[in-house]
């Protein structure tokens, strides 16, 4: 099932064998494979408590694994988090950010985190004119922002580190549908700059219309793996429908 | 790396405008507060110096040496100002005479227990209960906070390492929340000086280290907060358990020790020991008077040959027999105060030892500690007015014997004589300037600090243990 | 509806943690109060009956009533005393009475063991006025705003629910539950006092009761303090700073504001310059009964107890003047600062009252008689004995003993009896009548009671412009 043509060399973000078992002893990941390549966007899709969001966290190393590995850059998550993390940019969901901090001082604190000592206002600037934030904005608490203002500050916090791989933590969530265009087509640009972007999501249009590979993901097993290009021409909600009551007729027996 | 951590940390706190507002109100309270304590403890000095003034004039309208007695006032400190402590509580005066010891009476809550309803609000109240919740406030969510926003999250998914993140957390904290406080510590400092109360090089110096001790209080409570933060998952529930833990600490945690320290450790009554002492001293006297009674009888029968000389000498003699016996009963009375004292230091012990579980409590005598309002308030005061009574008494003796008098009236009834009434021989105006004058010893700086070591060195390790436990706590925190 | 609303929010209150830990800890501090309340009073007695044995004591062996000496009297400890403590460990409680002059009394607990006055006492006026307040904030301060982060106010008001009906459900659930919950603590609390042998008699309890009511109705205002600022809020965290603010200038600041205001306006002649008046009187008149005495004489009479009768006579009709005089210059002296610190009083009360903390605190004390009455109670109580003393030492010694004579009869020599230090006067302090405490707390009263409407008024005008979106 496991497919992937377009090996432009090592893979940014690979999952080896990545189990993890909660205190509570659920198996939220299941000896889960893949890998995310330069230029590529992978996206997990799947319901609440699949797994995505799991999968995301045991990459940023916040959870430890129970067993397997997650590379970054060929980098052990777990065994050298820092130096992994250092290749890697996050976007979450319904971030908040600081509420008291500008979009300025937001970006300029993250910025620094990200190892960047050298940031001037116009390239801050530039990014966020790029996310699609006018100036006005800039110098605005982020109190006052609309949920999307929000999330094109997250995004803008991920471009500005310049990492090759990106992790989308539910990105397009909650977004109004001209923000979920603009995302896209900001996720499109990236590609396009040649990062490897990992997305977890639950919507499958946006998923179809932006992912190189799309996995569907459900109770912690990626139970479909296909490339965009083959799955084209289908109707990715019905292959999605198909495989879930599948599986779940599968779970049941 | 952590430059960056603590910028971030001290922005977020500065630019929140609840800062904003608990500033003004703090500074506000502060000032006031000080304002306030200048002018009392100037009220304060206005009156000691007219009961002194009184009192002196009192001792020069005496005309007699026999009935030569002084009053001697406690005299207010101009540390008051910032931690009141016990100087409203404990008695400001003691007469100082041959026939009564030293005793510490009328304390100013009991002459105007007014005062006493609603007590005074003094730098050392304000930064014990309002700085340490407003410490709390500022950093219960420090870290779970950040969680529930997603920033947790975000920050680590660049290359930070956790234990710089904490540091960095708990610094920027101490930055933005302790160095403010300074500001209107500052500027209640200058007012002190401004308003033109007399201070010594020493006691700015125990001022500063009041200062510091206050700092390290506050410290104290920004670390717990990050303590309490980095050990909960929602902010709802480590504001809870602070608040909790606070009312516990600062409010409750220093009255329990002292009231169970109170039960384990019982002191009588002073009015017990008291009657104890009155009641020897009755014995001794009815005693005394017994011997008199012979002498009396015995002179009586021989009075023929008796001149006036013979009787003041007479008389000279009773006086000194009466010394004495007055002697032996302050002995007495030395002893069973020096038994109660025992006890009762016992007591005390016990009830800081429990009441320093707290760090409120250890800050709070601390702080009296360095102010001189403590506990010791009262026995150095006593102390140095006993050291005053024996130079008096001397004094007082040694004039007498010069002066050749006894003073008194001595009323003799006879069948034979009659009524016959004796003043003393002489009542013109005393000279009494030579008299020694009471003193109260300037404490010195190095007795001050040595006992506030101890809640010092308390604060610090608390401090610091609370630091190791957000330390290791955040190193396990769950980031999701 | 109403009772849908009540009843959802007894439930929501009754399953959150907040609600379990918090009332857990008032629970444990309302009976550690009580239990320490009531040891603390067996203490005092013990050591009151202590003081007052060992004062009889020290009588025994005298053969003559002109003898005795420091014969002191103590203020009983109060059962209520155990619960709100007021000014009673503030004042002199011992006196030492004689028979003329102006009594004072001495040695207040906290003067003789300042380690109480450290960190002061934990009793329940403290508790509810400290603790039980904070508490109120902390359940009430998301009341509204609280609701409205959680979504769940729209959602209730999409539906035909009046706004006032709403609020009005909400602090009647939060103040009905809380007060039944804090009633059955404070019961256990109250059980604890015959348990622990505290004397309550039937208008001790009625006293209680009152405090209890009183400290619900303190209660219940910071609570619809708290819904009325949460009302006035869009966020959680900025009501519960307002209300944070708000308790610390209203319980911490006002009440000793006023009190320091009021010092400064009304000025009160210091008790240092009175006793200097007095003493300065006092040694002038001395003088004048000194040489005023050598001028006795009874020419011609030789039988020492005529003698004595008649020199009896003359010291104390010069005593008498003397002590007239004394008594006229103090009693002006102390009526005129009396009268101004009953000035400074009304003054300081009236400004404080502005904070609830302060009426509840006065109607408190009021109530368990430890209110600033309690030391002229005290001293008219005292001054009471001392007439009962004098006339009894009259009666004994047949002369009106003053202070400083030392009085010696040499030459009989038969055996005396011992005099019998019980015969002596006992000394009474009597609680103020129910009704009259009762009539000064309906000031305090009605002002907790109108703080409690006033702010649920302000409260409902808020929730009904609330921007509920």
């Amino acid at each position: 099932m496991i497919n992937t043509e377009s090996n432009n060399g090592q893979p940014r973000l690979q999952a080896v064998d990545l189990s993890k078992r909660y205190e509570d002893g659920v198996l939220a990941l299941d000896s889960v494979n893949f890998s995310v390549y330069p230029g590529q966007v992978f996206a997990m899709l799947g319901g609440n408590g699949a797994g995505k969001t799991t999968a995301i966290n045991l990459f940023l190393n916040l959870i430890e694994p129970t067993s397997g590995e997650a590379f970054i850059q060929g980098i052990s998550a777990h065994r050298e988090p820092l130096k992994a993390k250092a290749n890697v940019a996050f976007v979450s969901e319904n971030v908040m950010l600081y509420p008291n901090f500008t979009a300025m001082q937001n970006l300029e604190f993250f910025v620094r985190l990200g190892g960047k000592t050298e940031c001037g206002t116009d390239d801050l600037r530039a990014v966020l004119r790029r996310v699609g934030l006018p100036d006005e904005v800039h110098h605005k608490r982020l109190k006052g922002y609309s949920k999307g203002m929000r999330q094109k500050c997250g995004i803008a916090i991920a471009i500005l580190k310049d990492a090759p791989a990106i992790l989308l933590d539910e990105p397009t969530s909650g977004l109004d549908p001209k923000a979920g265009f603009d995302f896209i087509r900001l996720l499109e640009s990236l590609r396009d700059e040649g990062k490897a972007i990992l997305m977890s999501t639950h919507d499958i249009f946006r998923a179809r219309e932006v992912a190189d590979v799309v996995a569907i993901m459900n109770n912690g097993r990626i139970i479909m793996q296909e490339n965009a290009s083959t799955l084209s021409g289908k109707d990715l909600e019905q292959v999605y429908m198909q495989y879930m009551a599948g599986h779940n007729l599968e779970t049941a027996v | 790396m952590l430059g960056t951590l603590i910028q971030k940390e001290l922005r977020a706190i500065i630019l929140s405008p609840k800062f904003t507002a608990t500033f003004a109100v703090c500074s506000v309270l502060l000032l006031l507060s000080v304002f306030i304590g200048i002018r009392e403890y100037k009220q304060t000095v206005a009156q000691h110096e007219t009961a002194v003034q009184l009192a002196d004039q009192r001792i020069q309208e005496i005309s007699s040496w026999h009935g030569m007695r002084d009053k001697t006032y406690r005299k207010p400190d101009p540390l008051q100002i910032l931690v009141s402590g016990l100087t409203y509580d404990i008695g400001r005066w003691s007469s100082i005479d041959s026939r009564s010891t030293v005793k510490l009476k009328n304390s100013a809550f009991s002459d105007d227990p007014i005062f006493a309803v609603f007590r005074f609000v003094d730098f050392a109240f304000i930064v014990q209960i309002v700085f340490s919740l407003f410490a709390i406030l500022f950093t219960f969510d420090a870290v779970n906070g950040e969680r529930e926003n997603g920033t947790l999250r975000l920050v680590f998914s660049n290359a930070v390492p956790r234990a710089k993140y904490i540091i960095g957390k708990c610094l920027g904290s101490w930055l933005g929340l302790v160095v403010p406080i300074c500001i209107p510590i500052a500027l209640s400092l200058l007012m002190i000086n401004i308003f033109g109360v007399p201070m010594t090089a020493g006691e700015w110096g125990r001022v500063a280290l009041l200062v510091a001790l206050s700092l390290l209080y506050v410290t104290l409570f920004v670390v717990m907060g990050v303590f309490v933060s980095s050990l909960t998952k929602r902010s709802s529930v480590s504001f809870l358990l602070s608040l909790v833990v606070w009312v516990l600490l600062v409010l409750i945690i220093p009255r329990g020790g002292v009231l169970a320290a109170g039960q384990l450790a019982s002191v009588p009554r002073l009015a017990e020991i008291e009657g104890l002492r009155d009641g020897h001293a009755k014995n001794l006297w009815s005693q005394h008077r017994k011997e008199m009674e012979e002498r009396f009888l015995a002179r009586h029968d021989a009075r023929e040959e008796r001149d006036d000389d013979d009787m003041w000498a007479e008389m000279k003699f009773e006086d000194s027999a009466r010394k004495d016996v007055q002697i032996q009963i302050e002995a007495y009375e030395v002893r069973l105060m020096e038994d109660w004292d025992r006890r009762k230091a016992t007591q005390q012990r016990l009830a800081l030892t429990l009441s320093r579980f707290s760090p409120a409590a250890a800050y709070q005598l601390a702080a009296q500690t360095l102010a001189g309002t403590d506990l010791s308030l009262k026995p150095r005061n006593e102390e140095a007015m006993r050291t005053y009574r024996k130079e008096f008494n001397q004094y007082v003796d040694e004039k007498q014997a010069e002066g050749g008098h006894v003073g008194g009236i001595q009323i003799s009834i006879g069948s034979d004589e009659g009524m016959k009434i004796t003043t003393s021989r002489d009542n013109a105006g005393l000279d009494i300037d030579d008299r020694p004058r009471y003193t109260l010893p300037q404490q010195q700086l190095a007795a001050v600090i040595q006992p506030a070591v101890t809640d010092f060195g308390l604060l610090a390790f608390g401090t610091i243990l609370l630091f190791a436990g957000a330390f290791v706590s955040f190193l396990r925190y769950d980031l999701r | 509806m109403l009772r849908t609303i009540i009843d959802k929010e007894i439930r929501d209150l009754l399953r959150s943690t907040k609600f379990g830990y918090t009332f857990a800890v008032c629970a444990v501090l309302i009976l550690l109060s009580f239990y320490v309340g009531a040891s603390n009073y067996q203490t005092s007695v013990t050591h009151h009956e202590a003081a007052r044995a060992e004062n009889l004591r020290q009588l025994e062996g005298l053969t003559d009533w002109l003898n005795v000496e420091q014969h002191r009297i103590f203020l009983p400890p109060q059962p209520l005393a155990a619960l709100v403590t007021g000014i009673s460990n503030d004042i002199g409680r011992t006196t030492e009475v004689e028979a003329r002059g102006e009594l004072t009394a001495h040695d207040s607990r906290f003067n003789e063991e300042p380690i109480f006055a450290v960190f002061r006492f934990l009793d329940l006026r403290f508790i509810f006025q400290i603790v039980l307040s904070l508490l109120a904030i902390l359940l009430g301060y998301d009341a509204i705003s609280g609701e409205k982060e959680r979504g769940t106010l729209r959602l209730a008001l999409a539906n035909a629910v009046p706004r006032w009906k709403y609020l009005l459900g909400k602090l009647i659930g939060l103040f009905g539950t809380l007060s039944v919950s804090l009633l059955v603590a404070l019961a256990f609390g109250c059980l604890m006092l015959p348990m622990m042998g505290v004397p309550m008699g039937g208008s001790d309890w009625i006293r209680l009761v009152l405090v209890i009511v009183a400290g619900l109705l303190y209660f219940g205002s910071f609570l619809s303090l708290s819904v009325f600022v949460s009302s006035m809020t869009q966020r959680t965290s900025s009501s519960f700073l307002v209300l944070l603010v708000v308790w610390i200038v209203s319980v911490l600041i006002i009440p000793r504001s006023a009190v320091l205001l009021a010092g400064r306006a009304v000025d009160v002649p210091s008790v240092d310059e009175l006793a200097s008046k007095k003493a300065s009187l006092d040694s002038d008149l001395w003088s004048d009964f000194r040489s005023a005495l050598a001028d006795f004489s009874v020419p011609g009479e030789k039988d020492p107890d005529k003698l004595m009768k008649a020199f009896n006579d003359y010291m104390d009709s010069l005593t008498n003047v003397r002590d007239d005089q004394m008594d006229a210059f103090a009693s002006r002296l102390n009526e005129d600062r009396y009268n101004r610190q009953l000035q400074q009083q009304a003054l300081a009360f009236n400004l404080a009252r502005i904070s609830p903390a302060a009426s509840f605190s006065l109607a408190t004390s009021e109530l368990a008689g430890t209110s600033l009455a309690l030391k002229d109670r005290y001293r008219q109580a005292a001054a009471e004995y001392q007439k009962a003393y004098a006339s009894f030492m009259k009666e004994k010694t047949g002369m009106n003993v003053g202070g400083r004579m030392i009085i010696m009869k040499i030459g009989d020599d038969e055996e005396k009896e011992l005099i019998d230090p019980s015969e002596l006067p006992a000394f009474v302090y009597n609680q103020p009548q129910l009704a009259g405490s009762i009539g000064n707390v309906t000031t305090d009263t009605g002002l907790l009671v109108f703080f409690n409407l006033i702010f649920f008024a302000a409260a409902m005008v808020a929730f009904n412009r609330y921007d509920a979106r």
